[in-house]
């Protein structure tokens, strides 16, 4: 009994450590997920954090998130002011919090594309008009992806007047674009839809063996990562604060910092530049 | 009986026949279900070359890179914060309600708390306090609270009435039942508090997976990214915290830990309550509700437009998943838990080969089944096989480690007869009954496991509420979790009518 008296105490005195804890409310606050390598994500983004803070003469903090739907909620509960969407998360983001601006992205962005790709035992081979899929296993990246899902899933429906669930035998979710590919190698589905940076850069590394899978399609090109920036920062880092984010982020020319995302440089965007992921996002009932 | 009589008999003794035991009957059923069921699973197997991959994986493991993730000692600090704390606050929230859990209302309140898995705690939570540890810590304590709840209160129950008769009738209320009833079961209670701690663990690292910064946050992506000496680094540190567990934190240091673990745990940052109200006014609204000015103007067609889709498009194609892929891992479960029990038990083999079966249990309790299914994804192709395969070796492994425990503390009886003789037909009777009370209880924990295996693409419930939570349908999620728990709810109060055995509750994880 004398233990659980303790514990009991020591509970109490845990949540009332709870109560009054507080963070700084001067800190500027980022996230980012990067389409390719998630390893070291702190590390590498601390850096872009160092970066801005001293363009900006503030403290910025960079938080680590696992989805876009966590980056989504944390943008939307202010618990992040600036962040790097995906095309989908974006539009998502910026209906939540209205007011909020793309305010940059990256310059392979404009005219992002999808692989489609496919293993060997399926016969297809690389085509310009939509490959004959239907009816085999078909995997998507993660499901908040643009150009792992909503992209690909989008020219499924054009093309073949279904839904994936009736156009497949089976269609899955691999999470991610490296596990996208590594699934097609291995015949785990048959086909696979792969944002093309990634599938870039892990053939450059040596990591695809291309008599196991290769791209049978490219889809025609979209916009997809940008720089998302709250309405609110100006009132709460003053007037004209998204303007000097907006200049930092187009100024930033380190090799090592634009590696982390990875993309060349950054360029202006705005709202209306993705509008055509909205549509087609509205269009397969991803979004109302 | 059509066996031919032998001349040579004796005894004019005619063959007995047995009827089938009542576990014999339970055991059986369990194994006809699976087969009845099994022509409508997806148990495809699709493998062209997985040995690429697999030989990658096996590469990893060999070369685990310990220095490969950043900030791996805040990891496992964080790791075992949210276990203490989480537990500690399920204990002061779950203790209480032992006492009153008699009550239909609050038992069956327990019921649908606990039938909601962490994760799904988690992404509620997530909504509301954002990357807080307190969505962590909540995630944990509230199904935890309920467990506890349940669990004191059958053991508080089980306990005798005698030493009450003892006790000075002046004394009070609190006084006799603190000393007369309490007293008797502290041992248990404490032990099975220490037994929580360790599924704490594993909660902690398990809502690493959808962005708290414990092990299961770089082990996932470590995992999903190929990086499999990291991964295998991080599988490594996780399973030697859990197999050390009593040697870092006996009883007595857990207030010790609190302490440190209140102090080193992350900054939490300021609860914006306007985020539970918009939470509870606008997210978990439908469409329909929420769009509308007042309760007049709301359509209600279209919210039952809006619900019958839902449920007939999500909650109910989801709930045949979960209930078949729950079916066929607990056939499954059943099967790997008498084979591993067998080959960690001291009855059959000499002491280092215990060890070494021991080791297996630990292993395979330890290792996330997310990670588990996820490897056999790559063997055995994307249908359920991978998550039935997962949930049995990690269920099948919890039930055998406190079998074995069981099981090693009977004495042989002092006979001469062979040690297969002897484990056949007197440390196995014994203890089948509990392994079985093990077992059913552990089935609600299968069913609400099924959920993790969602987010790896099979299509349970799980599956429907990830994607609600990604497409930020908060509503949608909401009616799916509810019927998730509403299942389980269905689920353990059939299989304790069925089964009027008393539910050890030793054990529940």
């Amino acid at each position: 009994m004398k233990t659980l008296t303790k514990l009991l105490t020591l509970c109490a005195l845990t949540l009332s450590l709870f109560v009054g804890a507080n963070t700084n409310a001067a800190t500027f606050t980022f996230t980012a997920i990067p389409d390719a390598d998630e390893s070291q994500l702190r590390t590498r983004f601390e850096k872009v954090a160092l970066y801005l803070s001293e363009q900006l003469g503030i403290e910025v903090k960079y938080v680590p998130v696992k989805s876009y739907s966590a980056a989504v909620t944390a943008f939307r509960n202010n618990q992040v002011q600036l962040a790097w969407f995906g095309g989908l998360s974006g539009v998502q983001a910026r209906r939540l919090v209205p007011g909020s601006q793309a305010i940059a992205q990256g310059y392979e962005d404009q005219f992002f594309k999808s692989y489609f790709i496919a293993h060997y035992s399926t016969g297809l081979e690389l085509s310009d008009s939509f490959p004959a899929i239907t009816d085999k296993t078909f995997t998507f990246g993660s499901k908040g992806s643009t150009s792992g899902r909503l992209m690909p899933q989008y020219y499924i429906e054009q093309h073949l007047k279904q839904k994936p669930q009736q156009a497949f035998k089976r269609v899955g979710f691999s999470g991610d674009h490296n596990r996208t590919i590594v699934q097609v190698q291995s015949g785990t589905y048959q086909v696979g839809a792969v944002n093309y940076k990634v599938w870039d850069s892990a053939l450059a590394a040596g990591k695809i063996d291309t008599n196991k899978v290769k791209v049978i399609w490219q889809s025609p090109t979209y916009p997809d990562y940008q720089w998302t920036i709250r309405a609110d920062v100006e009132a709460n880092f003053g007037v004209g604060f998204a303007d000097k984010v907006q200049a930092a982020l187009l100024n930033m020319n380190s090799p090592e910092l634009l590696k982390s995302f990875p993309r060349s440089a950054f360029i202006k965007a705005e709202n209306k530049d993705f509008q055509p992921v909205e549509d087609v996002a509205k269009q397969i009932g991803l979004i109302d | 009986m059509s066996q031919p009589k032998q001349p040579q008999q004796v005894l004019q003794l005619k063959k007995p026949q047995y009827a089938l035991g009542y576990w014999q009957k339970v055991s059986l059923s369990i194994w006809l279900i699976a087969l009845v069921i099994l022509p409508f699973a997806d148990i495809e197997i699709v493998n062209f070359d997985p040995f690429l991959e697999l030989t990658r994986m096996v590469n990893g493991l060999v070369t685990p890179d310990f220095f490969a993730t950043e900030y791996l000692l805040q990891a496992i600090m964080q790791t075992v914060n949210f276990a203490i704390i989480g537990v500690c606050l399920g204990l002061v929230l779950g203790a209480p309600l032992a006492l009153i859990y008699q009550h239909p209302l609050v038992s069956s309140c327990c019921a649908f708390l606990r039938a909601i898995h962490e994760i799904f705690w988690a992404l509620l939570f997530l909504q509301v306090f954002g990357l807080s540890p307190l969505t962590g810590i909540l995630a944990i304590s509230i199904p935890f609270a309920a467990t506890f709840a349940r669990v004191f209160h059958d053991i508080i129950n089980q306990s005798s009435d005698s030493p009450l008769e003892i006790i000075d009738r002046r004394a009070d209320i609190i006084s006799r039942f603190t000393y007369g009833k309490i007293a008797q079961v502290m041992p248990q209670l404490i032990n099975y508090t220490r037994y929580r701690f360790e599924c704490a663990l594993r909660s902690s690292a398990v809502l690493g997976f959808i962005g708290m910064p414990t092990l299961g946050f770089y082990m996932e992506t470590a995992f999903r990214q190929g990086n499999y000496s990291e991964g295998a680094a991080l599988l490594i540190i996780f399973i030697a915290l859990i197999g050390t567990i009593r040697y870092w934190c006996p009883p007595k240091l857990l207030g010790v830990y609190l302490v440190i673990a209140c102090v080193t745990l992350v900054d939490i940052p300021k609860v914006d309550s306007s985020l539970l109200v918009r939470f509870i006014t606008q997210d978990i609204l439908p469409p329909a509700i929420a769009n509308a000015a007042t309760l007049a103007e709301v359509q209600w067609s279209s919210l039952m437009t809006w619900f019958s889709a839902l449920l007939s498009e999500q909650a109910i194609p989801g709930a045949i998943a979960t209930i078949t892929l729950a079916l066929l891992a607990l056939a499954a479960t059943h099967f790997i838990s008498l084979s591993t029990h067998m080959i960690a038990s001291k009855h059959l083999w000499p002491a280092p080969l215990t060890w070494l079966g021991q080791f297996i249990l630990l292993v395979g309790r330890s290792v996330p089944e997310y990670i588990l299914a996820f490897i056999f994804l790559m063997l055995l192709g994307p249908s359920m096989l991978p998550a039935i395969v997962a949930l049995a070796i990690h269920n099948g492994c919890v039930i055998a480690y406190l079998a074995v425990k069981q099981s090693n503390a009977i004495a042989p009886q002092q006979i001469q007869i062979s040690k297969l003789n002897q484990f056949n037909y007197h440390i196995m009777p014994t203890i089948y009954p509990s392994m079985m009370a093990l077992l059913f209880y552990r089935f609600e924990i299968i069913v609400r496991e099924t959920a993790v295996f969602g987010i790896l693409g099979i299509m349970t419930l799980g599956f429907y509420i990830d994607s609600s939570f990604s497409e930020i349908r908060y509503s949608n999620a909401l009616v799916l979790i509810t019927c998730t728990a509403l299942l389980n709810v269905a689920i353990d109060i059939i299989s304790r009518r069925l089964l009027k055995f008393e539910q050890t509750s030793q054990t529940s994880c």
